[in-house]
């Protein structure tokens, strides 16, 4: 008996599916939103000056996991449009047969050379039609919907904020060897007033974790001189474009940024 | 031969083959129905592509399926393996014969036309095994096994629940049973203790006499998968499938007659009223189907022998009861 | 191995006595006549590659061999050879029902290698997106062990489509984050590489409260339904000392009336502030199994819902954001971190330096699938074909990750 009426409530939920809204869509016909973050396809975009923004640093095929991005690059020459002498990308492969879709080559690109488009790919009849070349690439950067990861964004939401800046230098180095000393080497970096205050501040509100990094400051003069260029370098994206709204404020509670930190610091000794 | 017989055969060949085509068709629109039904319950549409909101969807199947590749494996018994789809399509559909689609419409009307549908509904289990052993195949040959078990146990409910009918009309032909309720009740609504479980135990012995969920142990294609089918390819495949489906639609159609009074009822044509009631219980078989989980073959068999087989025999006696002492139930 | 631990088995022992699993089949009974039956790697039931040599006495599994290694990528050598920054996609794969648990593993193997610390709000992402997976996970487990159940034609996929179907919210809510479905790559080393967008947390509330309303019918179509619970209860019971003798984890050993969970007893990410209230259940068998995963999945909707109206505001990435492969060098040390993901105790363990510092010179990864299939040998013997496919289901094994 208690399959009899088990039965009939299995059979109540599936005929209760059918008043509802079918959760798949006829594909071709209607294209399902998708999110604006999403990862399809491959397009290199141009430059303000209209030439292929690609200066073939190198950096994405190096990073690429799966090594399917070939760069080939016949060195420094003058550009037609601006009349100055920059690198050029003349064969740029990208074999998406191979692709795991990571977004690493965007995350690395300094020069917002590459992103990813939104749109999927139309599914090609031969193995070829899915080996991107540079027409390829640059063709799906005028035809296709971006996504939102770029290079510079991507870097900037991962860098640590101006406010932060110092205090997380201190902290990364913290369990090593890494003292004070940058939180000098740092403040050249930006001119702004506001965001120099809030590390003293904060400093003298949780001197706990502070503490063992000032006490050797000798230590970090050679290890010094990385970091100063890295704080120098995310400057520069931070001061040209800021779409990363989102970040900035929110840090700007020392609070909070306080709880962070101590919370850090109890993950690392734990 | 005896101008009887001869009129006979020509009425049982004219009526037969309608009754095929109509069945085989009907199965067409029941596989497209199942599939739209079925794909609302999963929250999918179903078949869109093939014709105005996928109607020629069965006919696309059978063209894809007859396409492929006829496979014999090299190691199977060639006689059996191949004699064994035709069979099963022959004995599905031979059990049509004694239905009677209206007062009319009936291939054989059998005086003993129960019995008939009985014999040849058990028959099922020999091309089904032979299917299982011919293949050389152990996923088979386990079907095989499974589905003996299987429909011996089942004829037991299936043959104790089809008696309550007949103790309750008095008549072995279907057609007999079926008059029998036009002037009386329908089975199913009076007398309702023998009649409506009967009903139920009629549904689920022929749930398993055609190897539907939860009683597709045969099949049980997450286990076996495919059971017995595993070395079928193509058309004989298709023979198989086709097999099931029939089985499946002439036991609706058989349980129509013997408990819902058949052809009987008001404002239309029986023939209408027939179709009806069988497609009803006939989706009611896939709404079944794709609600619940299968069960284990010891369970199957548990369930069978120790609940459902007693049950028939008190509902064979209650019916027989009913007949004796009920005032007017007495014929 | 020639150990003999006995297994106190309900159904088996009614069957056959207790089990030895390494019994020679010449000594079974010299008279039976034992079909030797090849269940997988090519078999619509094995969730994967994955193949079982069963013996079979008519119906009754007599004595069960499992063979793993038909998925395997070396993703271990070639996480030896890639740098650390280049290896989140690729452990991805390994478990790909939960690749979110995989990823946070491994960085968080390689930031305690490196001594990186973790902002607070990339710990609380982590929580949440962790959650968020082990509700995917376990309505996909709980989804396919239907179809196990009721056929890839039947109630069973009808089930199987309904989890999937809620299972797709969540991979939603995960494209929302980090612009992919399934292979994310969202974790790095010190954090996280996507912040939430702006308006997820409403988003997430309105996914969870869809599956937590549909947990009811789930209910209905599989664990509260009785041929469900004839199928499931008391077959291939295990037992929680052998259970942790095979180095079991996580939902199978908690259904062995083991209480055991990392995410409680070692806290990692935020753990330590949202702490979980772990499910255990008594039986070991495969319903138990099942409904402890079933219970799982309502206690994360329950801390999804903590860890979005709580997330911290702060920064996502504690470390260097990625510019080149060679950012992350470790000057040597072994470490091993293990995290609970749905399967149980992902373990990874890492030695640093060697010949090229910005690669581990080893990787090893403990993956809890590896350690549920090693149980096959001592449930199955007594019970069914059918109850064969039953029991690998509950065990939930991922052979991407089994094999790597």
């Amino acid at each position: 008996m208690g399959y009899f009426i088990d039965s009939l409530k299995a059979m109540a939920t599936t005929f209760r599916q059918i008043f509802r809204k079918p959760a798949t869509y006829e594909y071709p016909e209607v294209i399902r939103p998708r999110a604006e973050r999403l990862r399809a396809s491959f397009a290199l975009p141009d430059d303000e000056n209209g030439e292929l923004a690609c200066i073939a640093c190198m950096a994405c095929e190096k990073i690429c996991p799966s090594q399917i991005i070939h760069i080939k690059s016949e060195g420094k020459r003058e550009s037609p449009v601006t009349g100055k002498k920059r690198q050029y990308a003349d064969t740029f492969v990208l074999d998406l047969t191979a692709c795991i879709g990571c977004e690493l080559c965007v995350q690395v690109c300094n020069s917002n050379a590459i992103y990813m488009v939104r749109e999927q790919e139309v599914p090609g009849f031969e193995r070829e039609d899915l080996v991107l070349n540079l027409e390829r690439l640059r063709a799906n950067a005028k035809s296709k919907t971006a996504a939102w990861a770029k290079g510079t964004v991507l870097q900037e939401m991962q860098e640590l904020p101006k406010a932060e800046k110092k205090p997380a230098a201190e902290k990364k180095p913290a369990p090593e060897k890494k003292p004070a000393a940058d939180a000098t080497a740092a403040p050249p970096g930006d001119e702004k007033p506001a965001p120099e205050k809030k590390p003293v501040a904060e400093k003298k509100e949780t001197p706990a974790p502070a503490a063992p990094a000032d006490a050797t400051p000798a230590a970090a003069a050679p290890a010094e001189a990385a970091p100063a260029a890295e704080a120098k370098a995310a400057a520069k994206p931070d001061a040209e474009a800021k779409p990363d709204g989102e970040a900035k404020p929110k840090e700007a509670e020392p609070a909070k940024a306080e709880g962070a930190k101590s919370d850090a610091a109890k993950e690392a000794s734990a | 031969m005896n101008p009887a017989t001869q009129s006979a055969l020509i009425h049982g060949a004219v009526y037969g083959t309608i009754v095929c085509l109509a069945v085989l068709t009907s199965i067409a629109m029941g596989i497209w129905f199942e599939r739209k039904f079925a794909g609302r319950m999963q929250s999918r549409i179903g078949p869109t592509y093939t014709g105005p909101v996928g109607l020629l969807q069965p006919v696309a199947d059978v063209v894809k399926l007859l396409q492929k590749e006829d496979i014999i494996p090299r190691d199977a018994d060639h006689a059996l393996f191949n004699l064994a789809p035709p069979l099963a399509a022959i004995f599905s559909l031979a059990a049509a014969a004694v239905v009677p689609f209206s007062a009319k419409v009936i291939s054989a009307d059998l005086d003993v036309g129960v019995v008939y549908i009985l014999g040849v509904g058990g028959l099922m289990v020999v091309p089904t095994f032979m299917a299982g052993w011919s293949s050389n195949n152990k996923f088979a040959l386990l079907g095989g096994m499974r589905a003996i078990a299987q429909s011996v146990s089942y004829g037991v409910p299936l043959v104790l629940a089809t008696m309550v009918p007949v103790v309750l009309a008095g008549s072995l032909s279907v057609s007999g049973i079926v008059d029998w309720q036009a002037t009386h009740h329908w089975f199913a609504v009076w007398p309702i203790l023998p009649g409506l479980p009967a009903f139920l135990l009629f549904y689920l012995a022929m749930l398993a006499e055609s190897n539907r969920i939860p009683f597709d142990i045969p099949e049980a294609e997450s286990e076996l998968v495919a059971g017995i089918t595993t070395e079928y390819t193509g058309a004989k495949f298709t023979l198989f499938y086709m097999a099931e489906y029939v089985h499946t639609m002439v036991g609706s159609a058989v349980a129509a007659a013997l408990f819902f009074g058949g052809w009987d009822g008001p404002f239309a044509p029986g023939l209408h009223w027939m179709v009806l009631k069988t497609l009803l219980i006939f989706v009611s078989v896939y709404w079944v189907r794709w609600s619940l989980v299968r069960f284990r073959s010891d369970q199957l068999m548990d369930l069978c022998w120790k609940r459902l087989t007693p049950l028939g025999l008190g509902l064979v006696f209650l019916a027989a009861a009913f007949v004796q002492y009920w005032p007017g139930g007495a014929r | 191995m020639n150990q003999v631990i006995t297994v106190t088995a309900t159904r088996q022992s009614a069957v056959r006595g207790s089990v030895d699993p390494h019994l020679s089949i010449r000594h079974y009974d010299p008279d039976a006549d034992l079909m030797l039956l090849h269940f997988g790697p090519q078999h619509p039931s094995t969730h994967g590659v994955f193949r079982m040599d069963l013996h079979l006495d008519g119906e009754i599994i007599v004595k069960a061999t499992p063979y793993v290694g038909y998925l395997h990528r070396a993703v271990e050598k070639l996480c030896e050879k890639l740098s650390f920054v280049q290896q989140t996609p690729i452990v991805d794969k390994n478990d790909y029902v939960a690749p979110m648990t995989n990823e946070q593993a491994l960085n968080m193997a390689f930031e305690k290698l490196l001594g990186v610390e973790v902002p607070r709000r990339a710990r609380w992402m982590r929580t949440l997106f962790a959650e968020l997976q082990r509700i995917a996970s376990h309505l996909l487990a709980l989804g396919t062990f239907c179809i196990d159940l009721g056929g890839a034609l039947g109630g069973g996929s009808t089930a199987f489509i309904h989890t999937f179907r809620e299972r797709e919210l969540i991979l939603d809510l995960f494209e929302e984050v980090t612009g992919a479905r399934f292979h994310y790559n969202t974790h790095t080393i010190g954090g996280q590489r996507h912040d939430l967008p702006a308006g997820f947390a409403a988003k997430v509330n309105a996914a969870l409260d869809i599956i937590e309303a549909r947990i009811p019918e789930y209910e209905a179509m599989s664990l509260g339904n009785a041929i469900f619970q004839a199928r499931t209860k008391g077959v291939g019971v295990l037992d929680g000392q052998l259970a942790l003798e095979l180095g079991i984890t996580g939902p199978i050993l908690r259904a062995c009336g083991i209480d055991h969970d990392l995410r409680r007893d070692a806290p990692y990410s935020a753990y330590d502030e949202l702490v979980p209230k772990v499910i255990v259940r008594q039986g070991g068998d495969t319903y138990a199994r099942m409904r402890v995963r079933f219970d799982e999945t309502a206690e994360s909707i329950a801390l999804c819902r903590k860890a979005i109206d709580g997330m911290p505001e702060g920064p996502i990435n504690g470390y260097k954001p990625i510019r080149q492969p060679t950012m992350a060098k470790s000057a040597g040390g072994q470490v091993y971190v293990g995290i609970e993901t749905p399967r149980g105790e992902l373990g990874t363990f890492v030695i640093g330096g060697g010949d090229t510092p910005t690669s581990p010179y080893r990787l090893k990864i403990r993956p809890p699938s590896l350690h549920a299939l090693s149980a096959i040998p001592y449930i199955m013997p007594g019970a069914t074909v059918s109850d064969a496919v039953a029991i690998l289901g509950s065990l939930d094994p991922i052979m991407g990750e089994v094999d790597r």
